[in-house]
Formats: structure tokens, sequence, C-alpha cells
């Protein structure tokens, strides 16, 4: 796995010679872009930092995994922590930032201690004079967000703002700020300290109904039936969600580019892929889902506070059987208005599953009213 | 920067948002949660337009260079009317019954909400506070309470709890207002779009005092409610409706009406008197005044070192209310305990004021400029035709020091009027102290009493009140209103209040006061006549008895 190669601050030492417009030039040519989900490239993001004026700046690094399904930047903090400190500490160094943050989420606090370890012992051998803080999370998904994420270590709520400002110009404390997921940040040291890094290469969480789950590495674009055959599908496998957020589709022989998964009304996301075997009721998938999605909006905006709760009693009503087919045509309504009017990615994908599922499997849904 | 507005290609001004954009080419988009001075948070979703095919907030979205925007496609409309519909399921379709001109109402007509399709998802306990009442079961979390409470006011008395469809608005910890730090001043139920939030109604209590035969019910009605009541029954704000107001009171069935300009003369005899004894001793400095029970309560939860700074002196219409109980009581023959007081105020946080312990309070009752109106609806008075009357005396002459107590920086120029006359004992040729008018959050000036400089300095709303408290010992003089415009910004004044109608509602009593032969509180006849009969002097020990306070610490949690 190149994921887990450690840059023994070689890569420091690259950046440092480089200087910042090289750093950029450099991510630029090697592709790197955002993991958290976006895929927006880290020199674009970065540039906007450099360029903007500013006694102090900070680099947040994004641990927040939240995402159900995700799991491979816990597998990053626990086998290549060096090698994200040295990320965080170029990200630093890079657009002049003398303070940067690891925002962790709440439920990797066994991970702390080590963390805190190798914290110290990277930041001595560097000799740099960034100071790296731990911010725990307190459980909420939203704060993955990257403007929830301000708000949280501000002492605030944890509750995403209206953007523009881009944290890249005005972020935390109102100052220019870089936000970086944890593999992006692994990914951006090795750019710089590996000749041969491989920019398609990333990380894949596959669990649900497969014999051995775990986070496994392929190239984009490798077919969706190889990656999960990687994972042992236990019985036939029907359809795939890409986590919560990114809706689902059927199982088949697809090669994973973003250009495809749109196709199916899907979102890649953060390389999750849950395996649905052939007993599994997709509506019973949309019902646990949107039950996940109504307790973890975090209240903000109207779609999504009171749009959320009442997707998930249309689908309570369905699913007992008592829904005609104007329910059906409300439910898929009130999922494209929650995806198209909420103020953050939250509520704008917490309908996705909901949409791809109408889209990719009509007849579970049909069903319901037949009876 | 050039945009294409509907189709139509224009040219606008990148810097302003689509919202103000559209408002200046002759749309109005619908909005709520949106408010003047703050920062939009783009919470409620309703002023959506289309920009570039995407559905953006028209609050917060500013253009790009050749932008198209779309404010009345079908999609725009659907959305707006999509996210009205969700409000409504929790808000309830009562007040599409209740004849009510809140902004949710007029929502529903401007989006054309008809179908109602989603069930309600909550139930709330009211929060029945002293002063101010909540009720969850109405709010669609537009959160506008909760930014002025924080960024006009910075009293941070509530926020947001909870997540999901769960979120709502409370005092911290899940208190009820009445036990939090919460100043009452009532700006959180101008801004509430949907009446969430309202004052404690004591309405029912006055009409039921009113039909007791044994009682002797007496109305005495603040200076700025003659510029703002006319509202309530369709007059351009800042129309002085003085005359009709007094007739309509008396229509209701109030024995006497009184008027508290006559209490605000009084406060500035003790006042000014005060300042001037100060002057003689050599401090404390600065004397802050004390008419403003929402900054009282401000002082005594946040700034308990200014204790000794405070005057003394009880608000205009504690000192009325008292007066009317003992020096009018006696003089009309009548027995203290079948003397009804009620205060028509524009302030919530009276209604607190009258029942503190601290406080030998003259008055039972306290309506609000709105309640006012409501109960002068409920006698169905028609106010619009009603012939003008004139105060009751004894207690209803004022002067023009007296009626700009109702705006910010009118008690620190009655109170400089008279201590610069009683002090240097010579006739100040030009009464106005224009430097303390107007809507700066803050008006400082000097004046020269007995060759010595005087600094004096206003302020008005809670964030500029902390600014000024922060650098107060420059001062020998201030005066604090909590409510951004003084009491014509009151939380208790008509809705909708707001920058533009305060300006008019303070305009209107500055001419009232230049037009005023007397213009100076010690001027007042009645005011002297009360000192010789019954008082003595200010600051005589009746006075000191019956005319002023103490201040109790509170905690700030």
């Amino acid at each position: 796995m190149q994921i887990i190669k450690k840059t023994q601050l070689k890569a420091l030492k690259v950046a440092r010679t480089l200087g910042p417009l090289g750093v950029i030039e450099t991510l630029n040519k090697k592709r790197v872009v955002g993991r958290g989900g976006a895929s927006f490239p880290v020199s674009d993001k970065w540039k906007y930092a450099i360029e903007t004026k500013s006694d102090k700046k900070y680099v947040i690094c994004n641990a927040d995994e939240g995402e159900p399904g995700t799991f491979k930047d816990k597998l990053i903090l626990i086998k290549n922590p060096e090698t994200l400190i040295e990320g965080i500490i170029i990200a630093a160094e890079t657009i002049g930032a003398s303070e940067a943050f690891i925002y962790l989420r709440g439920e990797y606090e066994g991970l702390l201690k080590n963390l805190r370890t190798e914290i110290s012992s990277i930041i001595k051998k560097s000799k740099t004079n960034v100071s790296i803080k731990i911010v725990m999370g307190a459980g909420a998904y939203i704060c993955g967000e990257e403007t929830a994420i301000i708000k949280s270590i501000q002492g605030f709520r944890g509750q995403p703002y209206f953007k523009p400002p881009f944290p890249p110009v005005e972020g935390l404390f109102g100052k220019p700020t870089v936000i970086n997921n944890v593999e992006t940040l692994v990914n951006i040291a090795q750019a710089l300290g590996f000749s041969d890094y491989d920019p398609d290469l990333r990380l894949f969480s596959v669990s649900g109904s497969v014999k051995k789950p775990g986070v496994y590495e392929f190239k984009v674009g490798t077919k969706l039936t190889e990656v999960v055959k990687k994972a042992e599908p236990a019985g036939k496998p029907k359809a795939v969600y890409f986590g919560c957020f990114g809706g689902c589709m059927e199982y088949k022989d697809m090669e994973l580019t973003p250009e495809n998964i749109c196709k199916e009304e899907c979102i890649h996301g953060a390389g999750t892929i849950i395996v649905v075997g052939e007993k599994t009721s997709i509506i019973d998938m949309a019902y646990i889902i949107s039950k996940f999605y109504t307790f973890e909006s975090c209240g903000k905006c109207t779609p999504c506070r009171e749009g959320t709760i009442q997707i998930l009693l249309l689908l309570k009503k369905l699913r007992a059987g008592k829904g005609e087919k104007k329910d059906l045509e409300l439910l898929k309504e009130l999922a494209m208005h929650i995806k198209e009017t909420s103020l953050c990615g939250l509520g704008q994908s917490s309908t996705n599953h909901i949409i791809s599922a109408m889209h990719n499997f009509p007849d579970e849904f049909e069903e319901l009213i037949k009876r | 920067m050039k945009i294409t507005l509907n189709e139509k290609a224009i040219e606008c001004d990148g810097n302003k948002t689509l919202y103000d954009i559209c408002k200046d080419n002759g749309i109005i988009i619908p909005t709520l949660c949106r408010q003047e001075n703050i920062h939009p948070e783009a919470r409620c979703r309703i002023c959506l337009v289309e920009m570039n095919g995407k559905l953006v907030t028209s609050c917060s979205t500013y253009p790009k260079e050749g932008s198209k925007i779309v404010t009345d496609s079908e999609k725009a409309k659907n959305a707006r009317k999509r996210n009205t519909e969700l409000m409504m399921a929790n808000h309830g379709k009562s007040c599409l019954v209740e004849t009510k001109s809140d902004e949710l109402c007029k929502l529903l007509k401007e989006v054309g909400l008809t179908e109602f399709r989603f069930d309600k998802t909550k139930n709330y306990k009211q929060d029945l506070g002293s002063s101010v009442v909540r009720d969850n079961n109405k709010c669609i979390n537009c959160g506008r309470c909760v930014d002025t409470c924080a960024k006009i006011q910075e009293i941070y008395a509530i926020d947001f709890a909870g997540r999901g469809y769960n979120e709502h608005v409370t005092p911290y910890f899940e208190k009820n207002l009445a036990s939090v730090s919460c100043i009452k001043c009532g700006q959180c139920i101008l801004n509430c779009p949907v009446g969430a939030i309202s004052e404690r109604e004591h309405i029912k209590e006055v009409i039921a005092a009113l039909s007791d035969k044994k009682k002797h019910v007496i109305v005495q009605i603040a200076p700025s409610i003659r510029a703002s009541l006319g509202e309530e029954f369709g007059y351009a704000p800042g129309t002085i409706v003085t005359g009709k107001m007094v007739a309509a009171f008396r229509k209701c069935g109030f024995e006497k009406v009184f008027d508290v300009d006559l209490g605000a003369d009084m406060t500035v005899m003790e006042e000014a008197s005060e300042f001037l004894a100060r002057l003689k001793k050599g401090g404390p400095f600065p004397m802050i005044t004390t008419c403003c029970p929402g900054w009282i309560l401000f002082m005594e939860h946040f700034y308990q070192d200014l204790f000794n700074h405070m005057s003394s002196c009880k608000s205009p219409h504690e000192m009325l209310g008292i007066l009317t109980k003992t020096y009018y009581a006696k003089k009309a023959n009548l027995s203290k305990k079948n003397i009804i007081v009620v205060s028509i105020m524009p302030c919530t946080a009276k209604k607190f004021e009258s029942t503190r312990v601290e406080l030998d309070s003259g008055v039972d009752f306290v309506l609000t400029t709105r309640e006012a109106a409501k109960l002068i609806k409920h006698f169905n008075i028609d106010f619009k035709n009603i012939k003008d009357e004139n105060f009751d005396s004894p207690l209803g002459v004022s002067t023009g020091a007296a009626t700009i107590f109702g705006a910010t920086g009118g008690v620190m120029e009655a109170a400089l009027r008279t201590a610069y006359e009683i002090g240097t004992k010579q006739k100040l040729e030009n009464p106005d102290f224009k430097v303390i008018r107007g809507m700066d959050g803050i008006k400082k000036g000097k004046v020269t009493i007995n060759g010595r400089e005087i600094k004096f300095a206003a302020a008005h709303g809670g964030a500029n009140v902390r600014k000024l408290i922060e650098e107060c010992h420059d001062y020998h003089f201030i005066e604090i209103m909590a409510c951004p415009g003084g009491c014509v910004g009151g939380g208790g004044q008509p809705i909708p209040t707001n920058t533009e109608i305060i300006k008019k509602r303070a305009a209107a009593l500055y001419s009232s006061d230049s037009k005023d032969k007397l213009r100076k509180s010690h001027e007042n006849p009645v005011v002297k006549q009360i000192y010789k009969e019954y008082l003595d002097y200010p600051l005589s020990k009746k006075a000191e008895k019956l005319l002023h306070t103490k201040y109790k610490k509170r905690s700030q949690f």
C-alpha cells in the first residue's frame, strides 16, 4: 500500500528547498486532489491562502471521519501518523501558518495518546516553529463539514455557515485557513517525498455484506466488481452504497470513475463502499439512513431541519403500507427540494440516497403502494 | 459589474447582495430571517433566487461578472413555497385563522402557499417569564431573536440548543427566561416574525380593575407613547397623537389620565441635583442615569463594580406612581389601597421593574404600547375619530425636557438644561444639546458649569453600552438606554420597529419639544408645587425616601 509508506521527513526537506510556490507547482503537476469527498485540487486551495495577506494563518487537519462505512483515515492515523504530521507541517510552512489543529473524531479517543507522542517527536525532529494541537470532536456528524469545524474549534456550536468567505481567505478566528483531509495531507507529503508517487491510487473503505471488510487501495477507475471481490462478498451483492451521502447503485461491472458514478445519480465521495446483499430491502436502507440524517442534521436551515424528519415520516408511512402514489411523489419532490436548497454539504447530500434509490430501484418503491 | 436580471441586462454594484440588487431594480424578494444591520446567516432559505441555474439565497450571495439571475422562475417560486410549507409544519396553522399581522402570515400570501401536507413533529412547554414570554411551538428557528440578543444587545441570554428537528431556542441550560441574565429589554419580541416571543400580557388584570367599582384606576403614559401609539391605528410613524390617546384612555374608564412626563421632570430635578451634589463632593464620576430598567438589570448582572456610580433615582413612571399614591391620594382624599396605577410604557423591562422588592413601587400594572392598543380596541373605541382631550390635573403638566426622554440622549439633554441653570444660576440661552441627539451608537459632548468642564456621553443598544462602559471613567455624566434608539425603539413598541421608524418617532418628540413653551424641567409649575407642598426640596429626606432606590447584585448566569 502506498498510503502507509513513510516519508521520514524527506518530503519536508524537499518542500523547504522548493519554497511555497515550488510546492504549489509540484502538487499541481502531481495532481494531488482533496480526498475528503470534493476532489478539489490542493494547489488551488493553498494558493488562495498564500495570496491572502494576514498576520496569522491556520492549518486544520480534518480527522472527523464521521461518514458511515468510512474508516480509511483511522487506518492512516494508526499506521502512518508520522507522514500525516509531516504533511501538516508542510502545509503550515507553505502557507505561512504557525499553528495547526487536528480535529479528531470524538470516537477516535483511543488514538489520542499515540498521536500526541508522534506529534511531539516529529516536531522536535523537524525543527519547525509550527505547533500542532489536537481538538476532539464530540460526536456530531456535521463537524466533518469544514465551516462547522471552524465554529467548533472556536468554541461555538458546530454548525456550518454560509460561504463565501471561503476558509482560505477568512476562516478560523477570521484568518486564512487551509483545511485538508487526513488522506490528502499524507498524499501531499508522499507526492513531495517520493519520485514514484502515484496520484491515481486511493483508499476504499469496503464494508457491509462482505467477509473481509477493510481498507483497500485501488487505482481510480478500477472496476467495482474487482473492488468488492477483494473483500469477498457474502452471498450475491445487490447494490452498493457510496457511504450514506453518496447514494446507491446496482452492483454491476463498472469502472469507478467520478463520471460513471455521477451517471448513476451517485457521488463517489471519500471512497466508501457499503455492499448490500440480495436479501436486504432498499426501502429498509432508505429508512435507516434517513433516521441517521434526521438525527445528525444540525438544525440550522429549514429544508434540512424540517425536511429530513418529514422524509422519515413519509418512509414510515410507506413502509407501513399506508402510502399512496402521491406520497411517493412527495417523497421525490421533497428529496430534490432538500438537495437544492440546503445550506451546507450535509443537507445537500442528505437525500442523495433517496434520489438514487428511486432512480436505480424504482420497482421496490412501486411495490410499497401496491399493497 | 454587468449581470442579467430576469433576462434584462443591468449594471450593478458587485459589493451588494442579490437581495439588494433586486430591491434597487424594483423587485422585492420575500425574506424571513434577514435582519437589518446583522450579517445574514441564511437560515430560513426563503429568499431563494436562481443564479446561473442554481438556487441561492439572495440575502447572502454576491453576483459574479455575467451572472444570470432569475427571480420569478417556477423553480425559485416553488422552492420558496416548499420551505415556507416546511416551516408551517411546526408553526401550526393557527396563524391562518388569527388575523395577525406577523411576517409569516404576510409571507404565506407572498409565496402563495395554500397546501399544508406536513405534520407537526414536536411539542414544547411555554416559557413564562416575568416580562417576556416564549412559545417555542410557534418558533420557526429563524434565529432573529438569537442574533438580536447576541449581536445588537450583546446579552447572550438565548441561543439554539438541540440538533436536527429538535433544534430550539432556549436560555442557557434549558432554564426559563426569568431565571437567567436576560435584561428583559424585549428587542427579541420586536424582531420575531412569528409572534413566538411576546410580552407577559396584563390586559385582563387591567380590565378587571377597571370594572371594579371600589377601585380608583389611574393611567399614566410614558413620553414616547404619544409618538408611536398612532402606528397601531394606521397613522404614519412619527405622528403625535397625545390628545386622542388621552381621550381614548378616558373612554376606557380610567378615572385619571396622568402624564409620565411630569415624572420625568421630577427625575430631572432629583438627578440634576444629585449630579451637582457630586460635583461639589468631587465624585464618584461618572454618574450614570437610571431611567432605563433594562440597563439597571444589565448593570446588576454584568457591571456590579458600577453600583456607586449609578444615580439613585427611580425611573420617571415609578416616581410618578408613588407620588400618585402619596401626594395625589392625600390631595384627593383617597386611600392608597384603593388606587390602582397602570403605566403605559414602550418597555417590557418596566413590567419587571414594577415587581422589584428593592423599590417601593407605586405602579400596579405595566402595559406596553402594543397592549395599550389592544386595550383600546377591546373597548371598541374609534381612535381615529375621537376628539382630542387634555391630561388631568394635577399630575398632567409637562415640559419639552420631559418629552425628549423618549429618545436616546434625551435624559442627558434634559438633565443638562436643569443642572446648568440651577448650578450656575444663569439662563441657558440655547437649550438644544444637538451633539447628544441622533442614532450614533455612542454620542459625546462637553459643557462648562461654573468654570468646570463637564464631559458627558450617551449610549443606546447593548453592544454600544458595553463599549461605552469600558471607557466610562473618562466622563462625568453618562446616559444609558438598553434599546437601540432609546424608548422610541423600546421592546414594547409597535411592530415593525426599525431604524427608519425609530428616527421618525424621535424626530416627532424633538419637534414637540422645540414648540413647547416650557422646555426646562425646573420651570414646570406642578414640579414647583410638589416641592413646595410636599417634598420641600430636591434630595430632601422625604424625596430620598419616595423617589430614590437601591440596587441588587445578580448572577451573571
